[in-house]
């Protein structure tokens, strides 16, 4: 659990962070949204004591991290920057095994770690490891600096923009795998975005920030349904709230479900459980269907999902 | 049938060692190739390629550029690899033309009679020298192949010159009349220059951290360095000669460590000087354009600024370091030839003591080797940094 109480943080005269209080629960994605400027990237490096704080306190799991060592206390967090800061001169492997090595794990149980990880990011032992990051696409770059960040197995992950710099397509199939990773681990993480989807895609809760200050701090469903101020409200964008709505639940949600897995019907077009509400309605006007069958993983028909259900219970 | 014509293109002419064999060809035949000087200061009379060795001689230089022009114009098989062992064995017995050259035109009478070596044969040897070059950059060489051809061909020139034929050329007489000055100036002319190299280093090392450390130290340390490089280098020799003779003179102690107004300790001193500016710009330079995010995210892992150092930024900035100390060390040898004129030592006393008696080739005896000495450190160093920047 990370706890901020009345944190400011001053360049000069100029206030970045505005005595703000935030309580980031164990196991929670928190991202940090708002414009550049904000105050969200100060927020976070706070957090890691890259940046002291001017006044206020910061509690990891009850501890004041002023009492900790800062390098110790930077070990136990994994972090990602959207440049990556990949280091030039070192192989993928190196790079990812940075932590353990600094930890000063076993060579084997180091190399176990970078292996696996490798796998878990979607690259391959055999060849990446092996490169260096000039090589390496900006997707797989920013792979490996999300593996590095959890290559010391830490509690806690803070995520600076980092997938700020990607083209539009590997930056949803990063998300994607992000979502993956976070089902999988369960880590506390703190991540800054300016990207308001990317926000309401991955966060357990969002805290909007603007001109130092959170401005709301609540559930993407909340953030949708009950914005605090215009300042939200024209965040998440009024035209097309409501589909931000229903693409934060899955089909699997709402289908009406079948006593029991069927095989399906040959050459029928369905949905899948984790598509979401959006894309199943996105379907549905495309093939203007009034319903849609159902599939598991297995492409067993688990159920059926019906327009009708979709736009009264949907959002 | 574009891939023809570019492979034709390829193949069918080079233009470069066309225009180097040509420009050796006009060179070899209008220059003189050889002197015969009646002793070692007397203006001697000048021999052509036909003149001084003969038609043998001139036929073997003629027909090899002849074959290297037809190598460079038409499409032969394997026509570099050709060329690369032709140009290193025509270059490794070079100086044989000289000791033709000897056997045909020096008076056997006279004991003071000696052999000068000619615009003509400096100038094939360096054309000769410039289509080998282009030849391995052809070839794609490895560093590996490149230094050996340069190690077989300085072989066979020293082979050449131990012989008895070449005893008369009158830069070998120079070298044997002083063949213990030489292994002297050698080493004082290395232990000079590399040991300022060193020194001005581990300085430049701890300013260039000074100022990374502190914004404020760096207007007033750049502009002491570049300051003292300003200097011209006789003048700051000859400035150090009364503080280096007084402190010589109050403290017994330094007169018994052989410091003195002369000699080697303002020579060190002002090579030193020399020496801190392409070092601590080169430094400072390397160690600030480490990347900051690179920087940030080492230290977001956890990274103390001593590992930070030692693992990042410091392998990041050697190349660039690498860089100044082989600027450095090219300047120190050559800086060190001026060196002599306070008494220093080194291969500058040949030169100068050469242009005294206006003895040519006791200049050359002091200015080859300077030049070598600096080629090679340029190669070995060059050889260093690539191998750093490709880690």
């Amino acid at each position: 659990m990370i706890e901020l109480k009345g944190v400011t943080r001053r360049f000069g005269d100029a206030v970045a962070v505005d005595d703000i209080d935030l309580t980031i629960e164990t196991g929670e994605v928190c991202v940090l949204v708002g414009s550049s400027g904000c105050g969200k990237s100060t927020t976070l490096r706070m957090i890691n004591r890259l940046l002291p704080s001017t006044s206020g306190e910061i509690l990891v799991d009850g501890e004041d991290i002023n009492k900790v060592d800062p390098e110790a206390l930077r070990l136990n967090m994994g972090y990602a920057i959207q440049s990556t800061g990949l280091f030039p001169h070192w192989t993928v492997a190196r790079n990812i095994g940075v932590v353990p090595n600094l930890l000063k794990w076993p060579a084997r149980k180091r190399d176990e770690r970078v292996n696996e990880l490798l796998i878990l990011l979607g690259l391959d032992p055999a060849t990446d490891a092996i490169k260096y990051p000039h090589q390496l696409s900006g997707g797989q770059a920013q792979r490996v600096g999300v593996a590095r960040a959890l290559a010391g197995d830490p509690n806690i992950l803070l995520m600076d923009e980092p997938f700020g710099a990607l083209d539009a397509i590997t930056r949803e199939n990063l998300q994607q795998e992000m979502l993956r990773i976070q089902r999988q681990l369960n880590k506390t993480t703190v991540f800054v975005t300016h990207d308001i989807d990317e926000a309401l895609k991955l966060a357990t809760r969002i805290a909007v920030m603007d001109q130092g200050r959170i401005i709301q701090h609540d559930t993407p469903e909340a953030i949708l349904r009950r914005p605090a101020s215009a300042f939200v409200e024209n965040l998440i964008g009024k035209g097309d709230r409501g589909l931000k709505l229903l693409a934060l639940r899955t089909v699997g949600e709402l289908m009406e479900g079948h006593s029991q897995p069927r095989e399906p019907e040959p050459g029928a077009d369905g949905l899948n459980e984790a598509d979401s509400l959006r894309f199943a309605l996105s379907v549905m006007v495309w093939e203007n269907t009034l319903q849609l069958p159902v599939y598991n993983g297995a492409g067993e028909e688990v159920g059926t999902v019906k327009r009708e259900h979709l736009l009264q219970g949907g959002a | 049938m574009l891939p023809n014509r570019v492979l034709s293109n390829r193949v069918l002419s080079n233009r470069v060692v066309l225009a180097l064999a040509l420009a050796a060809f006009g060179c070899v035949w209008l220059l003189n190739l050889g002197v015969v000087q009646p002793n070692r200061i007397v203006t001697g009379t000048g021999y052509g390629l036909y003149a001084a060795t003969g038609w043998l001689g001139a036929g073997i230089v003629s027909s090899l550029l002849l074959v290297v022009v037809v190598l460079a114009t038409r499409p032969v098989h394997k026509r570099y690899e050709v060329l690369a062992a032709l140009l290193t064995v025509a270059l490794m017995t070079l100086p044989l033309l000289l000791e033709v050259f000897a056997l045909h035109k020096l008076p056997t009478d006279s004991a003071y009679a000696r052999i000068g070596i000619g615009a003509g044969f400096w100038c094939l040897a360096f054309f000769l020298a410039l289509i080998l070059l282009e030849t391995l950059g052809q070839l794609r060489a490895s560093r590996r192949f490149q230094l050996s051809t340069v190690l077989l061909i300085v072989a066979g020139w020293w082979l050449c010159a131990s012989r008895e034929g070449l005893s008369s050329l009158s830069l070998i007489r120079e070298y044997t009349n002083r063949a213990d000055q030489f292994a002297q100036a050698l080493a004082v002319h290395l232990s000079l220059s590399l040991s300022a190299v060193a020194i001005s280093a581990v300085l430049a090392f701890a300013l260039a951290l000074a100022m990374v450390r502190r914004e404020r130290m760096r207007r007033p340390l750049l502009g002491l360095v570049s300051f003292m490089q300003t200097i011209p280098s006789l003048a700051l020799f000859g400035l150090l000669i009364a503080p280096l003779g007084a402190l010589s003179a109050a403290f017994p102690f330094l007169q018994a460590l052989g410091i003195r107004g002369i000699g080697w300790a303002p020579a060190l001193l002002a090579l030193i000087a020399y020496s801190l500016l392409p070092m601590v710009r080169n430094t400072y330079v390397a160690l600030i354009e480490v990347p900051e995010s690179v920087v940030d995210a080492g230290r977001g892992m956890g990274m103390s600024e001593r590992q930070i150092f030692m693992q990042v930024k410091l392998p990041l900035a050697l190349p660039v370091i690498i860089e100044g100390v082989r600027i450095t060390t090219i300047q120190a040898i050559g800086l060190t030839a001026v060196a002599a004129l306070i008494g220093a030592g080194g291969f500058g006393t040949f030169i100068f003591q050469g242009l005294g008696q206006a003895a040519m080739d006791l200049v050359l005896l002091g200015a080859l080797p300077t030049v070598f000495l600096a080629l090679a450190a340029d190669a070995i160093l060059s050889a260093l940094k690539f191998k750093e920047a490709s880690r």
